[in-house]
């Protein structure tokens, strides 16, 4: 009976080591791939012109419409490096570069900011190494802060500098850290609500483990209602996919939470988050 | 302390993290310490209690901690230095998530978890993973027993450095995370290839070189046995043709 049973469950290990290590080669190849975007693709590039996309689709009559429309509604684009962490990372550059112009919905969000740490900790999340988080995205908002409303020169010279902090592997990261543990935050909470958005049998805590608190995993619907819910901010997503039907021509648009006032603008293309300009 | 922070960039969020990491496991516990090195804040050296009720109670165990230049965001790894039966020595082994969730380390993580994660793991079957020993209990505990002797030679005595005070208590978060963490070694494939191609082009020569050869020569012998047949096929019908008449005529 014993030999039997340790038979087994030596088998059933032997089936997991080989899905592993078929998972290690794919990740193996995967690290190629990020090593080389990594590389060549900066985290948050420069603001372009709409037109910029069009260059991307010359051969694609389908995808040339669907640009035209955006470009009735939209002038710019800003890229961000298809890292994973794109849509935290294109979320946090455009709501702090609004909130440069706009001081009363800075000081709303500042509140939010202030305290969604003890909302962390007090779920369970260890104190030090959220507060290091926290440190870093806070001082950031800080500086925003400072000169939130301030004269275009100030801006100007304000909004280099967060370009900058967002190209550092260092700062840009632990924004994108922060986020994502914000969001788990938010997930945990609302529980009981986010549970019907998941699939599968899995608990709102395990999909938080796997999908969300780890650098590098690509957000769904579910990540951007939770981010978006959790600071209280308006995103509306573009998504620009092969949709076919009567609205071939035309991009369509989410906002999240739904019915609020978007002040986050996002270009969706599969796999990858963009920033959209007016 | 003082020496690292004039060492190294603070505004450097890895070093920034570490010195805060150093900072909370300051004092060292019954369960486990680690310290960064004197002249290198990304290695560590650690030492931690075998877990009661397991064939390690008693033993004491060190190891090195190296932190990748991108930590947190990339989680660490460890090498174990006294022999202890589970894990080979001197081999790097990282965390990982069991099951089908392969690294998936989180920033939020940290040396104290990779320590408690890796206590927890230490008691769990081996089933041939790499890095992994499979040592029957009797030699683990033998092996528990002895370690506590020994010596690193840049810490000193382990057992001296462990002490009475109990670790903070592990929280229910740690403890679901805990459950998920496996340890095994990197796989090699990863080291060797770029050996390969440099110490393979000669013997690749050599046997490529020698097949040909002997196919050559097998070719020539071939070659030289059928024109010998086909000589004495020749000399035998000239023979043939010459003398049936002077046989004959005899």
């Amino acid at each position: 009976m014993a030999d039997d049973a340790s038979s087994s469950s030596g088998c059933a290990g032997n089936l997991i080591d080989n899905s592993i290590n078929q998972d290690e080669l794919i990740m193996k190849q995967q690290r190629e791939i990020e090593k080389e975007i990594s590389e060549t693709i900066p985290l948050v590039g420069e603001l372009e012109a709409l037109s910029s996309l069009e260059k991307e689709y010359n051969e694609d009559p389908v995808y040339l419409l669907k640009v035209k429309d955006l470009s009735s509604k939209y002038k710019y684009i800003r890229r961000t490096r298809p890292d994973g962490n794109c849509f935290f990372r294109a979320f946090s550059y455009a709501y702090l570069e609004h909130l440069l112009t706009d001081k009363s919905e800075f000081d709303k969000f500042y509140e939010i900011a202030k305290n969604s740490k003890e909302i962390l900790v007090a779920l369970g999340f260890s104190q030090f190494t959220v507060e290091d988080f926290y440190e870093t995205f806070m001082e950031v908002v800080q500086r925003v802060g400072e000169q939130a409303g301030g004269s275009p020169d100030s801006l100007e010279s304000v909004r280099a500098e967060l370009h900058d902090k967002f190209n550092k592997q260092g700062y840009s990261d632990y924004i994108v850290v922060y986020l994502r543990l914000v969001t788990s935050g938010q997930l945990q909470t609302e529980n009981d609500f986010y549970q019907n958005f998941i699939e599968g049998p899995r608990t709102v805590t395990e999909f938080c483990r796997q999908e969300v608190e780890p650098m590098y995993k690509e957000s769904d619907h579910i990540h951007i209602i939770a981010l978006s819910n959790a600071l209280n901010v308006g995103v509306r997503v573009k998504y620009m996919d092969r949709g076919e039907g009567s609205q071939v021509s035309k991009v369509i648009a989410h906002d999240f939470p739904e019915g609020s006032k978007p002040l986050v603008h996002l270009l969706y293309r599969p796999g990858h988050y963009d920033i959209l300009y007016a | 302390m003082a020496e690292i922070s004039e060492k190294y960039n603070t505004k450097c969020p890895g070093v920034k993290r570490l010195m805060r990491e150093a900072m909370e496991l300051a004092e060292a516990t019954e369960e486990y310490c680690a310290r960064p090195l004197e002249d290198n804040l990304f290695e560590w050296h650690f030492t931690v209690q075998g877990p009661k009720g397991t064939d390690f109670e008693g033993g004491i165990y060190h190891g090195r901690i190296l932190l990748p230049k991108e930590y947190p965001m990339h989680p660490p790894h460890i090498i174990l230095l006294t022999p202890n039966g589970r894990f080979e020595v001197n081999k790097k082994i990282c965390l990982s998530i069991s099951g089908h969730h392969p690294e998936t380390w989180q920033p939020s993580w940290s040396i104290r978890t990779a320590l408690l994660a890796l206590i927890a793991f230490m008691p769990t079957p081996a089933e041939g993973t790499i890095g992994s020993l499979d040592y029957s209990p009797a030699e683990r505990k033998i092996l528990a027993k002895k370690s506590v002797t020994w010596a690193c030679p840049q810490c000193g005595e382990i057992s001296a450095l462990l002490s009475s005070t109990a670790a903070k208590p592990i929280t229910e978060e740690e403890k679901s995370v805990l459950n998920q963490i496996a340890f095994k070694a990197e796989e090699e494939q990863t080291a060797k290839p770029p050996e390969e191609p440099v110490v393979e082009p000669e013997p690749q020569v050599l046997e490529s070189s020698e097949p040909t050869n002997s196919f050559l020569d097998q070719l020539t012998e071939i070659l030289v046995a059928l024109l010998v047949g086909a000589i004495g096929i020749f000399i035998y019908r000239r023979w043939n043709a010459h003398y049936p008449a002077s046989e004959t005529e005899l």
